[in-house]
């Protein structure tokens, strides 16, 4: 029921801070502070306590459910309200969270119009991501993948930057259509599962035995690896994202970047592998290739770009090719290099977000080549540029660096090709990385742009990422230990 | 049954060859002269006189249309009068409310003015070309009524 | 005739009545308040016949109504949406045009044909209630040609249905003649044994007849390549006959359609079935297509309609393979969910037209969201609804599509829907985004800010609360299909 209560909590929120938008900028807000930081507690309980809320894990056949919640839904069909959290889920549902407080912090003096149903949006999307993350009905899932949408094109759609238009489309449009390649494939599977077994449902855990092989299921295979790939995102369908993300407020590229990817991540690791293990495994080699492809190509990429949002945007891109490596490799260093990436480029790519809105509601342009010399006029936002920068490199001692040596490490054990090339993505990264702080923080000041350093909020918000990432880099153990029964239970083997 | 469908096609294909026929004769061997009367309508006959379009007054499709609607009402009256013993006092009742519905109808179309020969809008027109002696005003130039005021009231215009 | 069948009378009853006494109204004391308030009290009182009066089922009252939980379900959709029309039409012509009290009584009459419609199992209902539906909808197409100051083009929009439609009731008649001077039988049921009986069914005659009966369906339906006239006549036509036309007009016709086809058992033609598949491609892609070039929300969602009955056209396909229960079921929340979201679309049109002017091109939205935050989050929930998100019963829709399609195997025919739904997104979220926009400059006259009358609030109110709620919480409402299918 916990869970339940974090979504319902923000929903609430969501509606109090639009109601109240007559009151002025000020109110909206504070109600959606308030309403974060209540599901920051409830998640910090379930995180470190579990007992002194009443929370027992549940241990099934399929793993150890620290909150399992069931409910009768649409019997019809054999639908039903089945939300459940082990580690992996609550880690990810920590950094929805917490990454929601940071986009908070992030619109607070930037949103100005319409501030409540600005932040009616945030919360709605930040529910749907909670419910994507503990869905563990596959209707009740998609329907979450696709109510997150809808805040989030809300968002892009009005608070956008010039190009707004064409981008929210595209990424409503883009996502839309993979999900209903998903929606296909999960009716197949419901349909197939009802021929066997003679019971319609769209549980997760009965759904998992299905012993799908040959075409067929790599047919439906694809259907999950296609809208999964594209919120990713795997190369070809990749570019949706530098769009909205450079058109999107800062707040939303921060939600996007930090916290939208990795659903997509999640329904990988959650869904297709093990919903499908067989046609997985035989698709691997060529999802690893992707991953590669979208390391590199996207690396290149970045490289040329001179919009600040759309060069972070092509390296989220790229990080996130470590994840689908990670994944598809399918052994527990891998696996486990994935959920760290995952976590630690929620930061970093939110951090590096944060900081290029802020330079563009500061300077009005993301153009680097206007840029130059930033660091005498704006020293700590520099030092927390530098700072980001270098951890979305892979800097050891960073969380990031942790993700992807295990990644590699992982990979390297199913192939050593692959391995090679992606490795080569972490140079590439260096390079890009560098030019822009080259760019925007050293050099002279051609335009002479003079703006105030970061205020209070900001700075407070960066501080907290920063020792989020120092944690994962320097004891990551904490968290692997969280994700190791999740990985565990679905069949992957712990040395 | 298997429908034949022969005889229909060659009945078909009958015709449109015979017609066919008929105009390609017709075309290859008349002769074709173009003279002044060529195009009239009776080459040897009389010269018609004005348009063959007559104009019908409106209302008088109108009026028309009424008398086949309730003239057609009759034939459902005939099917029940020829069946009264064998409907009885449903059939009765029936058409009771069938002739009462008529009725409304009816009363409506005289309430809304339908079987006036004259629209609503014709008759306050002619009000206001009616000088107050009871002289019809005519314009001049125009030669129709000539108005003395505007009517005032709504009313299809 | 017993009380039984009375009682089952008792809606048709009920808006027959309603006919006569707004009509003598109208001829004693025009007065459009009055008779608009009479006519909503008597599909009010009709529609409150469901729930107070437990009706004796299934029954046959006389040969040529059928009374079974289907036809009920149907009526009272027909019932509701003429009830919404009627609260829509008064704000929409009063003081903008005269002589308003005659566009009731034809509205009632097309209500009643559509309800015969609906209880329709016999050849010959089926083609009284099509007429009768249809020279009603002609005037009320046409009903404000004599405005002074009309803003669209009524007679045209009624002159192109009027021929479409008389082309169509010949099609039928033609098609109804082939059927009985074969099989001797006009009821649907005892077409399918006739057939056996004589072994007819590779007749070259019967199957003609049939596909003449689906064109003229398909005419009804605007299905591809029957289509023309829709964007015509849902511009042209005043907003609130639009509505009508969107909707009941459709529903009846649906009704009916699926009924025919289930129990004469029309799926073992094979040309009929290529047809129908045939057909469905192209609405659901030509729908979507044309719908993207269009300025214009009436067009747009005429095209919408086309796009949307190809993808229900899909449920009628795979009935001819899946147990009738699911595709009665799915039929009828398909058309219950379009229904509905119709209805909520065109009652924003109408809250900011009126039979002077109506705001329908799309620029008209621009900015609706701060000049009218209710209306537009109707609107938005519409569209919404139509492009088939979750949360709102158009997602149930095309679940209950997707799921039909799947077990019937139609996998041409779901690539076609997921490519229609793809381009279907994107004229849906481009009304949206103008929506959202920042509006030019709001001026005092701004038709959007006006006062809105009680009644339009509740048609907007209720639509986007059972948008949501069948989005949200279909149980209810899949129980009453599921028990009304039974019966197939």
């Amino acid at each position: 029921m916990i869970l339940v209560w974090l979504m319902l909590i923000l929903f609430a929120g969501g509606i109090g801070a639009w109601l109240s938008e007559s009151r002025g900028v000020g109110v909206p807000r504070v109600i959606a502070l308030v309403a974060v930081l209540l599901d920051l507690a409830l998640v910090i309980f379930m995180l470190l306590a579990p007992e002194s809320i009443g929370l027992t894990p549940v241990a099934s056949e399929q793993g150890e459910w620290l909150v399992l919640f069931q409910a009768d839904w649409i019997p019809r069909f054999g639908i039903s309200f089945i939300f459940g959290a082990d580690g992996f889920s609550l880690l990810l549902i920590a950094l929805t969270v917490f990454l929601g407080l940071i986009s908070l912090g992030s619109a607070w003096h930037e949103i100005k119009e319409r501030s409540g149903f600005f932040y009616f949006n945030l919360l709605w999307t930040l529910a749907g991501v909670i419910g994507v993350f503990t869905a563990l009905d596959l209707f009740l899932f998609f329907f979450f993948w696709e109510v997150m949408l809808i805040p989030m094109y809300f968002i892009i759609a009005i608070w956008g930057h010039e190009n707004k238009e064409y981008a929210a489309m595209k990424f409503f449009i883009f996502t839309q259509v993979s999900g209903l390649l998903m929606l296909l494939s999960i009716l197949m599977l419901v349909f197939l599962n009802y021929e066997a077994t003679e019971v319609i449902t769209f549980s997760y855990f009965d759904l998992l035995d299905n012993n799908l092989s040959g075409v067929l299921g790599m047919l439906l295979m694809l259907g999950f690896f296609i809208a999964f790939a594209t919120k990713l995102p795997v190369v070809p369908i990749h570019n949706w994202l530098p769009d909205a993300h450079s058109q999107a407020p800062t707040a939303g590229s921060v939600i996007l970047a930090g916290i939208l990817l990795k659903t997509g991540a999640y329904g990988l690791i959650r869904f297709t592998v093990p919903l499908f293990p067989e046609p997985s495994m035989a698709f691997a080699p060529i999802a690893m290739t992707l991953g590669v492809v979208s390391i590199l190509y996207t690396a290149k990429v970045a490289f040329a770009q001179n919009d600040l949002k759309r060069l972070i945007a092509y390296t989220s891109v790229s990080h996130m090719g470590f994840v689908v490596l990670g994944v598809y490799a399918w052994n527990a260093q891998a696996l486990q290099g994935a959920v760290m990436t995952m976590l630690a480029h929620g930061f970093s790519a939110a951090a590096l977000f944060m900081l290029a809105g802020g330079l563009q509601h500061r300077i009005h342009t993301r153009d680097m080549d206007k840029m130059g010399g930033f660091w005498g006029v704006a020293p700590k936002m520099s030092f927390m540029a530098l700072f980001f920068t270098v951890a979305a490199v892979g800097m050891p001692g960073l969380g990031n660096f942790v993700g992807e040596f295990l990644v590699l490490l992982g990979s390297f054990q199913v192939s050593i090709t692959t391995t090679a090339f992606a490795a080569l993505g972490l140079v590439v990264a260096a390079v890009y990385s560098l030019i822009v702080i080259q760019k925007v923080f050293h050099g002279e000041n051609k335009n002479n742009y003079q703006f105030d350093d970061l205020t209070f909020i900001e700075m407070a918000c960066f501080a907290l990422m920063m020792v989020g990432l120092l944690w994962m880099g320097l004891y990551p153990q904490s968290m692997l230990d969280m994700a190791e029964p999740t990985l565990r239970s679905l069949g992957v083997a712990f040395p | 049954m298997n429908v034949d469908l022969f005889p229909l096609v060659l009945y078909s294909v009958i015709v449109i060859v015979l017609i066919v026929a008929l105009t390609a004769v017709s075309h290859l061997l008349g002769q074709k002269r173009k003279d002044h009367a060529t195009d009239e309508v009776y080459e040897s006959g009389m010269l018609s006189v004005g348009s063959a379009q007559l104009k019908i007054s409106v209302p008088f499709y109108l009026t028309a249309i009424l008398f086949i609607i309730f003239d057609l009402e009759a034939v459902f009256l005939f099917a029940w009068a020829i069946s009264i013993r064998e409907t009885g006092w449903l059939g009765y009742a029936e058409v009771f409310i069938f002739i009462a519905i008529l009725i409304a109808g009816l009363v409506y179309l005289w309430r809304a003015g339908a079987l006036e020969w004259r629209s609503q809008r014709q008759r306050d027109d002619r009000l206001h070309t009616i000088g107050k002696s009871g002289v019809v005003n005519i314009d001049k130039k125009t030669g129709k009524a000539h108005k003395t005021e505007q009517p005032k009231q709504g009313g299809a215009h | 005739m017993s009380t039984d069948v009375l009682i089952d009378l008792l809606q048709i009853i009920m808006l027959t009545l309603t006919t006569v006494v707004v009509m003598l109204v109208a001829g004693f004391k025009r007065e459009h308040g009055l008779v608009n308030v009479l006519t909503t009290a008597g599909l009010a009182a009709s529609l409150l016949v469901f729930v107070f009066v437990d009706p004796v089922l299934p029954l046959q009252a006389t040969e040529l109504l059928y009374f079974d939980e289907y036809s009920l379900f149907f009526s009272a959709l027909i019932t509701l949406g003429a009830l919404s029309v009627s609260i829509l039409a008064y704000p929409y012509f009063e003081s903008h045009n005269s002589h308003n009290e005659e566009f009731y009584i034809l509205l009632m009459t097309a209500t009643l044909g559509a309800v015969v419609l609906a209880c329709s199992t016999h050849f010959v209902s089926f083609f009284i209630g099509m007429e009768m539906l249809g020279v009603s909808l002609y005037a009320m197409i046409a009903y404000p040609v004599h405005a002074e100051k009309s803003a669209k083009f009524p007679l045209e929009a009624a002159l192109k249905y009027l021929i479409m439609s008389g082309l169509t009731s010949g099609l039928m008649l033609f098609g109804i003649a082939l059927i009985y001077a074969l099989t001797g039988t006009m009821f649907f049921n005892e077409i399918s044994p006739a057939i056996e009986a004589q072994d007819l069914a590779s007749s070259p005659v019967i199957i003609a007849a049939w596909l003449m009966i689906i064109s003229a369906v398909a005419f009804k339906l605007s299905l591809v390549p029957f289509h023309i006239w829709t964007p015509d006549v849902y511009e042209g036509a005043p907003v609130p006959v639009t509505a009508y036309l969107a909707t009941v007009s459709k529903a009846a016709m649906l009704a009916v359609t699926l009924r025919l086809l289930l129990i004469s058992d029309a799926f073992q033609y094979e040309a009929l079935m290529l047809v129908l598949t045939v057909m469905a491609a192209a609405s659901m892609l030509l729908g979507n297509l044309l719908a993207l070039l269009q300025s214009n929300v009436k067009r747009l969602m005429a095209y919408s309609s086309i796009a949307h009955l190809g993808y229900l056209l899909i449920v009628i396909i795979a009935a001819a393979s899946i147990p009738g229960i699911l595709s009665v079921e799915s039929m009828g929340f398909y058309v219950a969910a379009y229904f509905i979201m119709s209805l909520g679309g065109f009652a924003v049109i109408s809250a900011i037209s009126n039979s002077g002017k109506e705001l329908d091109m799309i620029s008209d939205y621009q900015g609706l969201f701060w000049r009218n935050p209710w209306l537009a989050s109707v609107m938005i929930t519409v569209l919404f609804s139509l492009a088939g998100i979750p949360l709102t019963a158009g997602f149930m829709g095309k679940f209950y599509v997707f799921t039909n399609g799947l077990q019937g195997s139609l996998w041409f025919l779901l690539t076609m829907l997921i490519i229609g739904s793809a381009i279907g997104l994107y004229y849906y979220l481009r009304i949206i985004y103008a929506i959202l926009q920042q509006p030019g400059k709001i001026s005092k006259q701004d038709p959007a800010m006006q006062a809105i009358p009680f009644g339009t609030h509740a048609v907007l109110g209720s639509m986007t609360a059972i948008i949501i709620y069948l989005g949200v919480y279909p149980m209810p409402m899949i129980n009453i299909l599921q028990s009304l299918a039974a019966a197939f």
